[in-house]
């Protein structure tokens, strides 16, 4: 099935807000439901997209708005982060759009302007982290842009020790 | 009024104890003036009397560190000690190799106020200071002078000269010292804001040392001491309260258990503001020691940002500043008390 493009200037970019949080959540939810991203909602808080600084590292979360209804329809992580070395590496985490609109370009509007933000932030590198098991077809996509595959992290979830 | 009537000097005396000291590179740190002056021929050399500000922290921190404070301060016995720093011209010769004449003289300010009062010590301390470099600022190196010389045995026409130089400045100086304290004091006592805790306090304890401040209330309103309203709570007018500051402080938390200090600032203001440096420090052991600077390039209209920052162990205050990266200017400054704050 194939979707309308949306046009990058139908969507607003932007920084979390506290009122994001519920459209957030809910977008959160669905990813977890599909990837087991280990959402604990109760750790989701209003105040954990805003903006954070904290030494050695600089976190925002980005929201795409549909400029038409003021709907939440994609948001993402993005992290930077100084390694031992010192150098400052950009992550992009928890990137995710709303079922309805995925197919839409609303990840890869988001994506650009993530890039060029971490560039903005000194940044040398950028890594995404995607979930184990993702589409292949969407690791040929990644490639075109010239992102690489270079680790796989591997999970143990302290709970599941007995 | 006549009778009851009190010069500036009286209202100060016993309520403040101004020292100015200077570091001397072959002596350390000298004592240079104290006011009341009489007590500096007698408690000069009194260790116990001087014990507080020979070991006040402000000695340890240079000019350039202690300038992100207003003043440090220690209590001691019931009293707040208030120090600053600042360099003051100088022409003196000096007496350590690698210094020439022009080397600015370190002069340490301390004002001693009792704790019940201590909340004029910030205004007061910054008012002095402000009026000492503007008015001695390029004298104050004369009188440096002048406390080196005066107990030589020969007195040459040039330390004879000096020491009359001294004289007048100290005379000055005084004046100028018993002058801004009473102002300040009396300016405390007038302001139209009858209501405010501040003034409510300064005159419970005047009224306790036994001050009538009638005084000072002359000229078109006679606003007597027994005129002034006693604080009522209920009455209290919160919008004259508001701060106009461009940030505030929604949330301080602690993040569960992994110490970290989390502060959320809002930018109140409808504008975009720039460049700005978020500092977060810490004073262990009166050195001060910053644990994160974090510049903030653009900071959106309403938009909260969180800051956080590690828990020291067995540092319980951490200081929280916003300052103008290009005007150095402090926006916002809070004292953060982990005590009280709820896990």
């Amino acid at each position: 099935m194939s979707k309308e493009e949306i046009d990058k200037e139908e969507i607003i970019i932007r920084n979390y807000r506290t009122s994001d949080y519920e459209a957030t959540l809910e977008i959160l939810r669905e990813l977890d439901q599909t990837f087991h991203i280990g959402l604990k909602e109760d750790q989701w808080k209003q105040s954990s997209g805003l903006r954070q600084f904290k030494p050695n590292l600089k976190r925002i979360t980005l929201i795409a708005e549909l400029k038409s209804t003021g709907e939440v329809v994609g948001m993402g992580m993005i992290e930077a982060l100084k390694n031992p070395l010192g150098q400052y590496i950009g992550y992009l985490n928890n990137w995710a759009t709303k079922q309805e609109y995925i197919g839409m370009q609303v990840g890869k509007i988001l994506a650009k302007r993530a890039i060029k933000l971490l560039r903005s932030w000194g940044c040398e590198t950028v890594r995404i982290i995607v979930a184990w098991g993702f589409p292949e077809k969407l690791l040929k996509v990644f490639e075109q842009t010239g992102f690489k595959p270079i680790q796989i992290v591997l999970e143990n979830k302290f709970e599941n020790e007995q | 009024m006549g009778e009851l009537k009190k010069s500036n000097r009286d209202i100060c005396e016993g309520l403040t104890d101004i020292y100015l000291m200077y570091f001397d590179e072959a002596r350390g740190h000298v004592p240079l003036f104290i006011y009341p002056e009489e007590k500096f021929s007698d408690l000069v050399h009194n260790k116990t009397f001087m014990r507080p500000i020979k070991y006040h922290p402000i000695w340890f921190l240079t000019v350039d560190e202690q300038e992100a404070l207003d003043h440090i301060d220690l209590e001691f016995k019931g009293y707040t000690f208030f120090g600053k720093k600042f360099f003051a011209k100088s022409k003196r010769k000096k007496k350590r190799a690698g210094l020439d004449d022009e080397t600015p003289e370190t002069i340490i300010i301390i004002i001693s106020l009792p704790n019940e009062v201590e909340i004029f010590g910030d205004d007061l301390i910054r008012l002095l200071t402000k009026r000492i470099i503007d008015h001695f600022g390029d004298k104050l190196y004369e009188l440096i002078e002048y406390e080196n010389v005066k107990d030589e045995v020969i007195k040459t026409p040039r330390i004879k000269e000096i020491i009359v130089e001294g004289e007048k400045i100290k005379k000055r100086l005084e004046n100028l010292i018993s002058t801004t304290c009473g102002q300040y004091f009396s300016s405390v006592i007038k302001e139209t804001d009858t209501n405010s805790i501040k003034q409510q306090k300064a005159l419970s304890y005047l009224a306790l040392k036994g001050v009538d401040v009638s005084h000072l209330a002359s000229g078109e309103k006679d606003s007597t001491f027994s005129n002034i309203k006693l604080f009522d709570p209920s009455t209290r007018n919160k919008e004259a309260l508001k701060l106009n500051y461009p940030f505030n402080i929604s949330e301080i938390g602690i993040i569960g258990d992994s110490h970290e200090l989390e502060i959320i600032v809002q930018n109140t203001t409808d504008e975009e503001i720039r460049d700005v440096i978020v500092k977060i420090t810490h004073v262990k052991e009166f050195f001060e020691k910053e644990i994160m600077s974090q510049l903030v390039d653009e900071w959106f209209p309403q938009e909260e940002l969180v800051f956080l920052s590690p828990i020291t162990p067995q540092v319980n205050e951490y200081l929280f500043f916003i300052i103008d990266n290009e005007t150095e200017k402090r926006l916002l400054s809070q004292k953060i008390d982990i005590n009280i704050l709820t896990k």
